[in-house]
């Protein structure tokens, strides 16, 4: 009588054929996902993020920043920016407005923290350097400063000139 | 009268499976790479950084040390002494003045990121040098680079 279906052999090869296939799937899929976790705000907000950048350092730029003072409320984090004219930045959860422009984050799992790094630096032949960064919470956690909204500026000093040493907050 | 899939048939059917999820893996491997490049290559923060810093080195005779198609910058170039720490706040690991729009240079005395950031770069803008910055960001190298006119 002729065999029917399969035997135990070949079902054992069709298994571990399918098992390969089936790891090398699940290798795509958790390379995609890693992507899909770091880039999770990136791809809402990135553009966002970096026009925001390209205006405020233009300001910088073009109006000569001589000045910060930082002031950290309950529900906002308030940054004046001592320039040939003046700007103010206002962090909140979900969204900053810088001027009159306001930018709202579109990811629903990302805000802004309200604890900003600053850092201060003297260089020689009167030139400083300063640095400002705004995390970017993912699900409450800041996993990567790649989403955060760093300034940098780095002038000359004047009589006007006026800047923090260090903030904390 | 046989009844089912034979070996042979689940081994073809397989194997084809198998090609066609070979193929979509090379996709999606090209496409996570061009993914992570859009990441780490010439954000706006490093643009900036680099452009300020740019401004700074010229200050202090960054001209002077053109003339190679690619030399390695490092503080020792440099006479004021906050480089070292400039470069740390700024996250920069390693500093390179090349040749705009340079093709052909030996590739074995670089890393490969650097040389894949390099290729990368258009070369339609008019300078003579570009300021190549590698910032070293969470374990990861991230680039960005500013054109250099010659003095």
């Amino acid at each position: 009588m002729r065999k029917q279906g399969f035997t135990i052999l070949e079902l054992l090869i069709s298994i571990v054929l399918i098992s390969v296939v089936l790891l090398l799937l699940l290798r795509v899929m958790m390379s995609l996902e890693v992507i899909n976790h770091d880039t999770s705000y990136a791809s809402d907000d990135e553009i966002g993020r970096t026009e925001m950048i390209q205006n405020i350092e233009s300001d910088f730029l073009e109006n000569h920043l001589n000045g910060i003072e930082i002031t950290r409320n309950n529900d906002s984090t308030t940054i004046r920016f001592l320039m040939d004219e003046e700007k103010v930045l206002v962090i909140n959860d979900a969204s900053i407005t810088y001027g009159d422009e306001a930018y709202t984050l579109k990811s629903s799992n990302a805000r802004y923290d309200l604890c900003i790094d600053y850092e201060y630096m003297d260089l020689e032949n009167d030139y400083y350097f300063v640095k400002l960064r705004i995390p970017v919470l993912i699900d409450g956690e800041n996993t990567t400063t790649r989403d955060d909204l760093e300034l940098t500026y780095l002038g000359l000093k004047n009589e006007n000139t006026s800047y923090l040493e260090s903030f904390s907050c | 009268m046989k009844r089912g899939f034979a070996l042979l048939e689940t081994i073809i059917v397989i194997t084809f499976v198998t090609a066609s999820l070979l193929l979509l893996y090379g996709t999606f491997t090209s496409m996570i790479d061009n993914s992570r490049k859009n990441i780490l290559y010439d954000d706006a923060t490093n643009i900036y950084k680099m452009y300020y810093l740019k401004e700074y080195l010229e200050l202090n005779n960054l001209h002077s040390l053109e003339g190679e198609d690619i030399r390695e910058i490092t503080c020792d170039d440099f006479s004021f002494s906050s480089c070292s720490a400039l470069m740390n706040t700024l996250s920069i690991e390693h500093l390179y003045l090349v040749r705009y729009g340079l093709k052909n240079y030996n590739q074995d005395n670089y890393a490969s990121s650097f040389n894949e950031y390099l290729g990368s770069l258009a070369n339609s803008d008019d300078y003579n040098y570009r300021l190549i910055g590698e910032f070293m960001i969470e374990g990861e190298y991230h680039y960005a680079s500013i054109g250099v006119s010659a003095s």
